[in-house]
């Protein structure tokens, strides 16, 4: 992939978000492709840490969405979810994360149209910010058996 | 109203030991201690230099009647552990001790030179034999108090002044400089900050929120959240799992930046989540022992924030 391309990252929940994107889909409905979709049973199994860990390791944009307030289909896994999704939003720019580049929404399995929506406006507002390069300036989670590669700088240096 | 050694006496006559402090022979500041009998006990103190934060025992002390000296600050750590189940009320005895503020052991040293003789009096400072401003050398979190003296006790040693020690509440000294900061700016501040970190894990084994001891997923291998290369995205990827974790149970005891061995301002973090918190919920970590913590529970009607 080439530098400029963005990445973007979805947890969406089985029983609204993801039917609502799936809808999208099939009826054809114009909608970027850049998010790469992660299908889970419900936000509520949505740790925040899954999301920093998508920056971490080179997201640019993530996006959460599950169902109403109302409509979970496990009752209230969503008003959980709402509590800690609201609090890492607030958080992010403590990271030092770009705070537009988290989003939490609510779609239903029927708002195909919303669905397609949200991803563009989602997509169009990370695009201007570019590579977040989180990623960058430390080993992949998976290299560290091997040690450190040979001659690579040093964390700082090479930001 | 008995001394800090009587009042350990007494305590011992009904637990099987007491968390105090002793002073340290080389330094003559205090430092940790565990007393088991009255022996033991007459070698304890309470003064100014007593900075730790000896909550953090008690998870493992599951098993045992414990007394535990405890000043304002660390009373909300003993709550908040036993609103979360990791100690008994009805096994521990709390022995409460009013706190006029600690002072920076490490911050003196460091100007004055190690294991210089330091004497605290009420009205003055004297370090080495020179009197210095006291307001100077302070602990930072005694700048933020919000209890002098514990909520829960079973018995007080000394005077409790019901007095808020410090009129002073400062923000990290790095604050007004961190605010500034763009976030663009702030990755890179957190990434120089994390590369000095050597993955000694001194801020969760002092935190004592942090009990999950072996099964810490800082260093699970299954998952894997956290590689195990000592390099500056890991490291800070160990502390957003602390920060995380945190979320609604930490008492901003301060302990984890005073540990911390190269200096990484951890309460950045700690204190802007706090902060939120209190903001969302009005909610701060150890106040009350009939509190749930935030993130366990919703409430529909007042959980609106405008988003979604
Ligand atoms: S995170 Fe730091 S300030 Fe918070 S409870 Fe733990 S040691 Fe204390
Ligand atoms: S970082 Fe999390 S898992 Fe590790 S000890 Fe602290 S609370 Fe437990
Ligand atoms: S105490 Fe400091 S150096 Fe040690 S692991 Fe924590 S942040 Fe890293």
């Amino acid at each position: 992939m080439s530098g400029g391309d963005i990445k973007l990252v979805g947890f969406l929940c089985n029983w609204c978000s993801y039917a609502g994107a799936d809808m999208a889909g099939t009826s054809r409905m114009a909608q970027p492709a850049e998010m790469r979709i992660v299908r889970l049973p419900c936000t509520g199994r949505v740790n925040p840490l899954l999301v920093l860990k998508a920056f971490q390791e080179g997201a640019d944009g993530v996006l959460v969405s599950g169902c109403h307030p109302g409509d979970c289909h496990y009752n209230e896994g969503n008003y959980y979810a709402h509590r800690r999704l609201e609090l890492l939003s607030r958080m992010m720019a403590v990271y030092g994360i770009e705070p537009e580049r988290f989003r939490y929404t609510w779609i239903s399995a029927s708002e195909g149209a919303r669905w397609a929506e949200t991803v563009t406006g989602f997509t169009e507002t990370i695009r201007p910010l570019g590579r977040l390069n989180l990623a960058g300036g430390g080993a992949r989670d998976d290299d560290h058996h091997q040690g450190p590669a040979a001659g690579s700088a040093s964390p700082a240096e090479k930001r | 109203m008995n001394g800090i050694v009587d009042t350990i006496k007494n305590v011992l006559k009904e637990t099987d030991l007491v968390l105090g402090w002793t002073t340290d022979p080389v330094t003559g500041v205090a430092t940790p201690a565990r007393f088991h009998d009255e022996k033991e006990a007459e070698q304890a103190v309470f003064d100014s230099t007593c900075a730790h934060n000896l909550a953090v025992h008690l998870p493992r002390l599951k098993d045992s009647r414990v007394g535990i000296v405890a000043k304002g600050c660390d009373a909300r750590s003993v709550i908040e552990l036993i609103i979360e189940h990791e100690v008994q009320r009805e096994q521990l005895a709390v022995i409460g001790v009013g706190c006029g503020s600690l002072l920076d052991v490490k911050k003196i040293w460091r100007r004055y030179g190690y294991g210089v003789a330091i004497k605290d009096r009420d009205d003055s400072l004297l370090i080495g034999g020179e009197q210095v401003n006291r307001d100077e050398f302070i602990q930072r979190k005694c700048h933020g108090c919000l209890e002098a003296d514990p909520d829960i006790y079973d018995v007080i040693a000394g005077e409790v002044t019901g007095e808020i020690p410090t009129d002073t509440v400062r923000p990290h000294p790095l604050h007004d400089m961190f605010v500034s900061l763009t976030p663009a700016e702030r990755r890179s501040f957190w990434r120089e900050q994390f590369s000095r970190c050597i993955r000694c894990y001194a801020c969760r084994e002092v935190c004592p929120m942090c009990f999950c001891r072996d099964v810490c997923i800082m260093q699970t291998q299954i998952p894997r959240w956290a590689g195990g290369a000592v390099d500056a995205k890991q490291s800070e990827m160990i502390q957003l799992i602390r920060v995380n974790h945190l979320a609604g149970r930490c008492t901003g005891c301060g302990e984890c930046e005073r540990a911390c061995p190269v200096g990484i301002p951890l309460m950045l973090l700690l204190d802007e989540q706090n902060h939120a918190i209190e903001e969302m919920f009005a909610y701060g970590a150890g106040a009350s022992l009939k509190a749930r913590p935030p993130l366990l529970v919703f409430d529909v009607n007042k959980d609106i924030w405008g988003k979604g």
